[in-house]
């Protein structure tokens, strides 16, 4: 053999050797490249805000609860049940000599907080607790600062915190704002510090089944399982949420294959049209984002209970549900959905109270032209350009040009109608929105409280506060669904309809839980969620 | 523009005179013109889409904005020939009476713009020196920008509705208009007959509108064609992208825009008011060749 030869067989000796470690190294890492990233398509066109404590828009609050854990949590795939997340067990109440209430929250000792760029993975303690509880109670640094108003937050050891409360609350009210949403989703200290408020925007770090990789604007945002979960490693390797806000686009690439999962269109044609495809599944769910009327008791002509009463009896519930079709639309009774929450009218209910108003064009007429307006009159109204809203703001138009009155529709960009309508800019205003408990819908949108969310200038104050000072949760509901009446009996708000949350996936795709309603909009994706091999 | 010309000059006529006959300098662009079969087309197609638009109330089967959502979305039939939108509305009825907002907005845009951009040009080639300087210099920064994103700027700081629309459509016109109001301007004034006029102590006003204005008006009635169908497009893009006409008033543009949500079970809502604008800026784009054929030959 020439020199030449023998290096040539040791090189190639060395190749052989080299591949069979690779495949060797490949081997032992097989674990990890069996799990699948699923590749989620999302309705926007890019993200808001990753700080829970300020995420408020659907693609937001899908990202950050799979980056996130409360102290407790809904139950996968309802909200109707809450079991402990970060909680050892579910917080217990003591009532206090003074007047006040203490909740004593013990926490598991193996939750993890994720390593960041600037810090390593450490476990969580009670300090990061009160860090995050006392961030979400902040008007500087949470969104939903006043859901957390009066609380006082304190670390009794390493792994036990207390929260103290003025006013008590019962377990409907006090446990669902320390689970996981909006203010409740828990914020570790040292990674919050070091990345800044600023930071924490695009590059959220929590305690979830999934780590923040990658935020590419406008285009997409990349999770890595985080296989020191203390529920367990994720099935998934991750997960890649496209902002994809087109939903032709969405539909086509969840067909090719390109989308595992994809946020489908709120119309029941749409979901029986796209589960007839094979290897697709359609799934409808709550939480139902509910549309109410709301009617400004303060701006003339409305100021006149019979032109309010006009107008509720000019809108068909059945004309805008059309819009999206059963199941996907269903009726609400009151602004406050019954099929939801507590506090809320059901069909039966309304109909009792006399409040469930039905559509009578010739009636509306009458009660127009008793207030004198037997000509009709005409407003300027401000819609979002998102479908939610403007599709409603056009029925509604084409409803009161019905009895007369003449609307002349500005669409605007969504942001804009959102402040346009808190300078009092409608006096006939549609809002969509979700709320986990009836308090949060009659507070914010019915009482002083709300501010510039109190769009009719109506005040049922008394009925919430009686409500909040009860623990008892009968009474409690009782008195809001007294609350409900009111306001739709004096014709300031109205509740009409909500939409279901659509969403279609592979079918090879499995979340891990039943979905019945998952309150932050999207199916919810855990460490249990897979898919299966093609 | 009455001057005449001689046609047939050394044919000879029965009694053995020269055949002279007088043609008007517009009979014989006609003439030009009716030669041009595609021209003759587009000039067929417009006469159509103008009826349709006259005649919309008297066409449209149905109320254009009248609403049934519990049938919404319903398929073409004897009833509605289009189908229903998505608020159960008739897109047939809808597309005859888009025809009216496309034809206003077209025309008047382009009328707001022409005449703007036209004074513009004429000024700044007549008067030279600073004035020209200054308008040109306008004219160069607003052509620098493409016409969607001067329509979406004019939007923005005016707002929305169909004479803001006019205003936005027309300012985005403007330049081209006064670019080539420019130009022959300059050459112009140096004419005899302009100086001639201006020995004779007639007023700069009158010398413009007598005296230029019609020796540039060939390129500007060119431009005007061709622009009504960009007009028309840039109305369907700005109401595709929301800023167009509000709703309920049927455009083509937001109809598109409402279609493409149903591209792919019920496509046809998308793609009839789209055959609509085609075929309407193609007749535009077919009249405006013919007439460059006519009046700026050396454009061609």
């Amino acid at each position: 053999m020439t020199k030449r030869k023998r290096s040539v067989a040791l090189l190639m000796s060395f190749i052989l050797v080299a591949t069979s470690f690779g495949g060797f190294l490949g081997a032992s890492g097989a674990g990890a490249q069996d799990r699948e990233t699923l590749v989620f398509g999302i309705n926007a066109a890019d993200i808001g805000n990753l700080d829970p404590h300020y995420a408020s828009a659907t693609q937001d609050r899908a990202i950050v609860d799979m980056v996130f854990n409360g102290l407790v949590r809904f139950v996968p795939g309802t909200v109707s049940e809450l079991e402990p997340d970060i909680a050892a067990e579910m917080p217990t109440a003591t009532e206090n000599e003074d007047g006040t209430q203490t909740w004593t929250v013990a926490l598991r000792d193996d939750v993890m907080c994720q390593p960041s760029s600037e810090t390593e993975a450490y476990q969580l303690t009670s300090a990061d607790v009160v860090f995050s509880l006392q961030k979400a109670a902040s008007d500087d640094t949470s969104n939903y600062a006043s859901a957390y108003a009066g609380w006082t937050v304190e670390a009794v050891d390493d792994q036990t915190i207390e929260i103290t409360v003025e006013t008590p609350v019962s377990d409907a009210l006090f446990l669902p704002t320390i689970a996981n949403y909006s203010g409740g989703f828990i914020i570790c200290q040292q990674p919050f510090e070091a990345l800044g408020a600023d930071g924490f925007i695009t590059n959220p770090v929590g305690t979830g089944p999934f780590m923040f990789q990658e935020y590419t604007p406008q285009n997409s945002v990349v999770l890595a399982a985080n296989d020191d979960y203390f529920r367990g490693a994720p099935a998934l390797s991750g997960v890649e949420v496209r902002f994809i806000a087109d939903g032709t686009t969405r539909e086509l690439a969840l067909q090719s294959g390109e989308l595992h999962v994809a946020a489908g269109l709120p119309e029941a044609q749409w979901a029986d049209r796209v589960s007839e495809q094979e290897g697709v599944v359609v799934d409808v769910f709550g939480v139902g984002e509910v549309l109410f009327l709301n009617i400004n008791t303060t701006i003339e002509p409305f100021d006149d209970p019979l032109v309010r009463e006009a107008i509720m009896l000019a809108i068909s519930r059945e004309g805008h549900i059309a819009l999206s079709g059963a199941p996907v639309g269903e009726a609400v009774y009151s602004p406050v959905p019954a099929q939801l929450m507590e506090g809320g009218l059901t069909e039966e209910e309304a109909t009792e109270a006399d409040v469930n108003y039905e559509q009578d064009t010739a009636r509306a007429m009458e009660l127009l032209a008793e207030a004198g307006y037997e000509d009709g009159f005409e407003i300027d109204l401000v819609t979002s350009e998102m479908d939610s809203y403007r599709l409603n703001y056009e029925v509604l138009a084409d409803e009161l040009r019905q009895i007369g009155v003449t609307v002349n529709l500005e669409v605007v960009q969504h942001a804009a109608m959102h402040e346009l309508i808190r300078q009092d800019e409608n006096a006939l205003t549609f809002y969509v929105a979700y709320r986990p408990n009836a308090d949060v819908y009659l507070s914010q949108f019915f009482t002083e409280e709300g501010g510039v969310t109190n769009f009719s200038k109506y005040d049922v104050s008394d009925l919430v506060e009686e409500a909040r000072a009860t623990t008892d949760s009968a009474e409690q509901a009782e008195l809001w669904k007294q609350a409900n009446i009111n306001l739709q009996q004096d014709f300031a708000g109205y509740g009409i309809l909500l939409v279901n949350q659509v969403y279609a996936r592979q079918d090879t795709v499995d979340y891990g839980h039943e979905l019945n309603a998952v309150i932050n909009l999207y199916p919810g994706i855990d460490e249990t969620t897979s898919i299966s091999g093609d | 523009m009455a001057q005449a010309s001689i046609a047939g000059a050394g044919s000879a006529g029965q009694n053995g005179a020269p055949n002279i006959s007088l043609v008007s300098q517009r009979t014989r662009a006609w003439r030009t013109f009716r030669r041009n079969k595609s021209a003759l087309f587009g000039l067929g197609m417009i006469v159509l889409v103008i009826a349709i638009a006259v005649l919309a109330p008297l066409l449209a089967p149905y109320d254009p904005i009248v609403q049934d959502t519990v049938n919404r979305l319903e398929r073409p039939s004897s009833e509605h020939w289009l189908g229903l939108d998505h608020f159960g509305r008739d897109v047939l009825s809808r597309i005859i009476y888009g025809t009216q907002v496309a034809l206003i907005i077209g025309i008047a845009s382009v009328a707001l713009g022409g005449v703007l951009g036209t004074a513009m040009g004429i000024v700044a080639g007549y008067f030279g020196g600073r004035i020209s300087s200054l308008i040109m210099r306008v004219v160069d920064i607003l052509l620098s920008f493409p016409d969607l994103i001067t329509g979406l700027l004019v939007v923005a700081v005016l707002g929305t509705g169909m004479t803001k629309l006019i205003i936005a459509i027309g300012l985005t016109i403007a330049p081209r208009f006064a670019r080539i109001a420019y130009g022959p301007t300059l050459s112009v004034k140096e004419k005899e007959f302009v100086e001639a006029a201006r020995a004779l102590g007639q007023r700069t006003r009158i010398i413009l509108s007598r005296h230029i204005l019609p020796n540039v008006a060939g390129e500007l009635l060119v431009l005007a064609s061709l622009w009504t169908a960009q007009a028309i497009r840039l109305e369907a893009s700005l109401s595709f992208v929301g800023l167009g006409v509000q709703p309920p008033t049927p455009t083509w543009g937001q109809m598109i825009r409402d279609g493409t949500v149903y591209l792919t079970n019920f496509p046809l809502l998308a793609i009839a008011p789209g055959v609509a604008l085609l075929f309407t800026v193609f007749a535009f784009n077919l009249v405006g060749d013919g007439l460059r054929d006519v009046l700026d030959p050396k454009s061609k």
